[in-house]
């Protein structure tokens, strides 16, 4: 449906009449510029304008569309300095249209350029990934989804997607509901706002149903090999798909953002009481960078299914499923897959006693040591082989560990959390002991001297 | 619909009647008119009309109906001949949005007035569109005005004045909402910034793995001659950031409140975060040093007076971006503090905030460009109850 309507008004003398109303222009192109941090997308349109040496009005209205009128802008594309965009008037009464008033020095046919944000439209991010059988290597591939649900219909339109995240003000889809433009300095009778709720709901309402419709489009996705050509811009990325897409109003598309890559993934699990509780956590790590097939450009939010070859006839089971943040270029990536039974983590108190009592001068208690013993049982029950991190969690700064054992390789994560780093062969079984001491009371005033 | 309306009441003037207004048929136009907009919360209407007086004493009746005008506010000023056109007094009819005017002129003659006054109801709101250059040094300013007439009152081909910039000769309705540009200035050069915010940001962003901790960034710019800018101070407004994409378009970058800015003083506007550089701060290790105990010979009874705390902060600060950052640190120490040990410089913006500015290098192909900032201080802590001045220091 095409619901955004531009009528020239030409007027031989500068007087405010209704005067005669010649051209439609239809849209020449138009670019929209998706962000998926908000609810906004940039149109930009040209149109070719017949225009009149004088004062030209045009009249721009959008009805049913979810257009913020206070981010109009309209531009000539030719002859700049002898055509003067004077003024946008929002008239009184009539809502989503505005008009413009032109002074032109020349006459004929000009391109005009008229920009504004919708709200409706939106992009995102989702991704596919293939485990080969020994799970070491992860084909990946990206696809974006753009969804239509701005009332416009947009055709062979040249789409580009943001990522990023803006700082936005307002709401696009409040400043396009808005009674007026701009608001009113004066307060809306109570009677007039209860009308606009009413009609908000409603609103709401058949905003539902076009999401219903949408998963109808979904079952039926269009597959297409474009090219997206990726670029940074300030804090941003710019990907503008190659060609144009005719996104019409209740429709999403599917198009693929980056082809199968083979990544080499490392299998980690994590085992972290403070975090997690007492399980051990499936990750799929590998990192945004050349080595890993990867490292072009950052990679946008999303979610990430992953299945799994399972025999050569390229069968797939379905390993699970990962939301993961944004991902700059030479970052780690590490993709939480949830708990899971096949890898064991077991810490174990296997002694506990204390020691270095000091007293005051009346036979109290002022300072002891708590020596604990654990032990750190890890079997890995797959066929292939997985790393793991343990980190451990005390509940004092006042601390020292002895390891025993060859694995006792840890590293300070901050205050009171170490980090032990360890490779399982498949179908393995490891085990390291550590032993931690914590100062208390006067104990505490020693540590520090000891320690200095 | 014009509402306001000025009436010409002729009363011969006689010292025993003055009962009943007679409103005559002379109803001068407005002649030029100013809708002035430099106050943000008020807007001054003047408007002038040519008085038909008679040599004497006149009645002139000022009336409106459906508009909100500060009665208070208006005043009349004679152009013409103000030495011989006096306004002597001012009275208002009961019960009626009016007011006459007595005036007094040595002979019948047109006479020019300017009447001004407040009128609720239409106002301005300034924004303002900024285009910045590819590599982020300078952008292309607009500002607008928004003009938002809700007043209940038309004006046709009145002149609309904020306090610099142009000044436009435009109709207005009623319920009428008029956007125009005031001025333009190009090419001028901003700074690029990003800031972490100790204060208020997330330390360490493992403990949010679903989520990016982004880096605010802003572009400063200065209202001053070096700026292109500087005459006036700079309205406060909504700011709409686009950024030239190299393919004969542009992008929406974000936008934000400006503040008011007066000539010399900076302003920052945020367009959104960058997710590119990564601040993991971690508090490595806090220790209790000098501990002073009440004197109780029971060690159980002895009450903790005083202490200093120690702690040791890492930040490790990761640039992702293929361009170099400076990034502006900021960082809380609370209380009575000492700084024991710092690698990196930093200023003190005020007894418990510190300031750094950490220059990041691009990313290279081993990966991002990593600096990492270790302080450490201490804290001295005193019982709440405890009256500093008995502590023997």
């Amino acid at each position: 449906m095409k619901k955004i309507i531009i009528v020239l008004m030409m007027l031989a003398v500068p007087v405010l009449a209704k005067v005669d109303l010649t051209t439609l222009p239809a849209r020449d192109s138009v670019q929209l510029t998706i962000y998926n941090s908000a609810d906004i997308t940039l149109a930009r349109e040209s149109r070719d304008l017949t225009i009149r040496e004088g004062l030209n009005r045009l009249q721009f209205s959008w009805a049913n569309t979810l257009i913020d009128p206070t981010s109009l802008e309209m531009m000539a594309l030719a002859h700049q300095s002898d055509i003067d965009v004077m003024d946008l008037t929002f008239p009184p009464r009539v809502r989503e249209l505005g008009l413009w008033n032109i002074q032109s020095e020349v006459s004929g046919k000009t391109p005009f350029e008229i920009s504004y944000f919708t709200s409706g439209i939106s992009w995102r991010a989702f991704y596919m990934g293939t485990l080969s059988e020994n799970e070491s290597k992860m084909t990946l591939q990206g696809y974006v989804r753009v969804t239509n649900n701005s009332g416009e219909d947009y055709e062979n339109a040249q789409v580009r997607m943001v990522v990023g995240e803006i700082n936005l003000l307002d709401q696009i889809s409040m400043l396009a509901q808005r009674q007026y433009p701009y608001g009113s300095p004066m307060p809306i009778p109570k009677a007039f706002r209860e009308t606009e709720t009413l009609s908000r709901k409603s609103n709401t309402r058949s905003l539902g149903m076009l999401a219903d419709g949408l998963m109808m489009a979904e079952s039926a996705p269009a597959m297409m090999a474009k090219d997206v050509m990726k670029e940074s811009l300030s804090e941003y990325q710019l990907y503008s798909i190659e060609g144009t897409e005719t996104i019409s109003n209740g429709w999403s598309k599917r198009l693929p953002s980056f082809k199968p890559k083979d990544v080499p993934v490392k299998n980690l699990y994590k085992y972290e009481e403070r975090m997690y509780g007492p399980n051990v956590i499936r990750f799929l790590s590998f990192k945004n960078d050349k080595e890993h097939e990867l490292g072009d450009s950052p990679i946008p939010e999303g979610v990430l299914k992953v299945y799994r070859n399972v025999d050569a006839q390229s069968h797939l089971a379905y390993t699970g499923q990962s939301g993961f943040k944004y991902i700059p270029v030479g970052e780690d990536v590490e993709l939480n897959l949830g708990a899971v039974g096949n890898v064991v983590v077991e810490p174990k108190l296997m002694d506990y006693k204390t020691d270095n009592y000091r007293f005051d001068g009346n036979g109290n208690i002022k300072g002891w040591d708590e020596i604990r013993t654990f032990k750190v049982e890890l079997k890995n029950t797959r066929e292939i082989p997985v790393k793991l991190e343990i980190k451990r969690n005390f509940d004092s700064s006042y601390w020292t560990i002895k390891n025993e054992g060859k694995y006792g390789e840890y590293e300070k994560i901050d205050l009171d959390t170490v980090k032990y780093t360890i490779e399982l062969a498949a179908r393995a079984k490891k085990e390291f002991s550590y032993e931690l001491t914590t100062y208390n009371g006067s104990r505490m005033d020693e540590f520090i001297k000891a320690n200095r | 619909m014009k509402i306001i309306r000025t009436i010409l009441v002729l009363v011969m003037v006689m010292a025993t009647m003055a009962q009943g207004r007679i409103k005559l048929v002379a109803l001068p136009e407005r002649a030029d008119s100013i809708v002035r907009l430099d106050n943000p919360q008020f807007t001054l209407i003047e408007e002038e009309r040519v008085l038909t007086l008679q040599q004497g004493v006149n009645k002139v009746d000022f009336s409106w109906k459906g508009v909100n005008i500060d009665v208070d506010s208006i005043r009349l000023s004679v152009i013409d001949h103000p030495d011989e056109v006096k306004l002597l007094n001012v009275s208002y009819p009961p019960n009626e949005a009016a007011l006459v005017w007595e005036i007094s002129s040595n002979q019948a003659r047109e006479e020019t007035v300017r009447i001004s006054y407040l009128l609720g109801g239409i106002d301005r709101l300034v924004t303002y569109k900024a285009v910045a250059d590819k590599d982020e040094t300078q952008v292309d300013l607009k500002s607008y005005i928004v003009l938002r007439n809700f007043s209940g009152e038309d004006f046709d081909n009145t002149q609309i004045v904020l306090d610099y910039g142009q000044t436009f000769m435009r109709d207005i309705r009623h319920e009428e909402t008029k956007q125009l540009q005031f001025f333009k200035k190009t090419e001028v050069p901003i700074t690029k910034i990003w800031t972490f915010d100790a204060r208020s940001m997330v330390w360490d962003p493992e403990t949010v793995p679903d989520q990016n901790i982004g880096i605010p960034v802003s572009y400063r710019i200065v209202n001053d001659k070096k700026s292109k800018l500087g005459d006036n101070a700079l309205w406060d407004g909504k700011t709409r950031i686009y950024q030239n994409d190299g393919h004969d378009s542009t992008i929406f970058l974000g936008e934000d409140n400006a503040p008011m800015t007066p000539v010399g003083e900076k302003v920052e506007l945020k367009l959104g975060n960058s997710r590119d550089i990564v601040v993991t701060q971690r508090k490595m290790d806090t220790k209790d040093i000098n501990k002073i105990f009440t004197k109780e010979s029971d060690y159980r009874n002895r009450r903790l007076v005083m202490f200093d705390r120690e702690e040791l902060i890492t930040a490790k600060i990761e640039n992702f971006k293929d361009k170099t950052a400076t990034l502006t640190m900021i960082q809380q120490i609370p209380g009575e503090w000492e700084m024991l040990d710092c690698n990196m410089k930093y200023t003190r913006k005020d007894n418990n905030t510190i300031e750094f500015e950490v220059k990041l290098p691009a990313r290279s192909a081993d990966g991002p460009a990593k600096k990492e900032l270790e302080m450490k201080y201490v804290i001295r802590h005193i019982r709440a109850n405890q009256q500093p001045r008995v502590i023997n220091r």
